[in-house]
């Protein structure tokens, strides 16, 4: 049976940035940028160490809306601001709420919060098709 | 410095790349938290799907075989992207560049052997703050000619 969804349902996804995720994603993107993988360029950076792919966190948003709607091939849309970044052994928290439902697609605005409580990400918004 | 404005509209591509299901497979498990070991992709975490590793339940599942996990199509449409910022024409300072927005559109999914062929162009460049943003635009093709990624990339260049 279809699950259904209502405007104004709410859901949590939980992601630890583990000491080599950066470096996992490194080999799994291509994204190689020394400020991911080199802690020495990160300092000189000013970054103080190295800092995880901006792109990964905007995957795990994604993961986030995937594991709700039960489906990773229903994602439609995706779009986030990167406002900070996350660090090796920072964990980050995605909250969810579902803004609209219309034509078979569902709207979900996104934050993303680190444990200081700040926001990694601004203005998430992913779209999944329900139909 | 400024990035000069006549760039707008140069256009880069078309790149092309060919789906593979280990890299599909690869990608899922480092964006879904694996520990890859002995050159092993790692168990997958409980949350990862299996329409994203697992042959038989991605055959059995609503697509018919592997999909890549959405965000997979920045491993191929970034190209127009990281050639426009790394364009020495431009003369970005790429110690200042930091990724700023992002957004992907998914018209269909992707799955192995998909051979996606990827344009962009520069959509704009202004200043704001005291920051110079860069913007480009990428379209991504599969095999067939259907337009399966939208992306939209913003580069904010401090100083």
């Amino acid at each position: 049976m279809a699950r259904s969804f209502q405007v104004g349902d709410t859901f949590t996804h939980v992601r630890e940035c583990d000491v080599y995720r950066p470096i996992y994603y490194a080999g799994a993107s291509g994204d190689f940028n020394p400020i991911h993988i080199d802690p020495e360029v990160g300092k000189v950076a000013g970054l103080d160490g190295v800092i995880l792919q901006g792109l990964c966190t905007l995957g795990w948003a994604v993961e986030a809306v995937a594991v709700f709607v039960g489906d990773p091939g229903r994602i439609r849309k995706v779009k986030v601001r990167f406002s900070r970044p996350v660090r090796p052994e920072d964990t980050v928290t995605f909250e969810g709420r579902v803004t609209a439902i219309e034509a078979g697609r569902l709207t979900t605005e996104v934050t993303a919060t680190n444990q200081r409580g700040e926001a990694v990400l601004r203005g998430a918004v992913v779209e999944a098709s329900i139909g | 410095m400024a990035i000069d404005k006549r760039f707008i509209g140069r256009e880069y591509g078309p790149f092309t790349y060919t789906i593979g299901a280990e890299k599909l497979r690869e990608f899922a498990m480092a964006v879904g938290g694996a520990h890859p070991a002995a050159g092993t992709p790692g168990e997958p975490p409980a949350h990862v799907s299996p329409l994203l590793y697992d042959d038989q339940a991605a055959k059995a599942g609503p697509y018919g075989d592997l999909i890549a996990f959405p965000s997979f199509a920045v491993v191929f449409a970034i190209r127009p992207f990281a050639t426009a910022v790394a364009d020495p024409e431009l003369e970005v300072n790429l110690l200042m560049l930091v990724h700023g927005e992002q957004e992907l559109e998914f018209l269909d999914v992707m799955r192995p052997g998909d051979v996606m062929t990827t344009t962009g162009r520069i959509s704009d460049i202004y200043e704001k703050a005291g920051k110079q943003f860069l913007i480009a635009t990428t379209e991504s093709r599969n095999q067939r000619g259907e337009l399966v990624v939208k992306g939209t990339w913003t580069a904010v260049v401090r100083g």
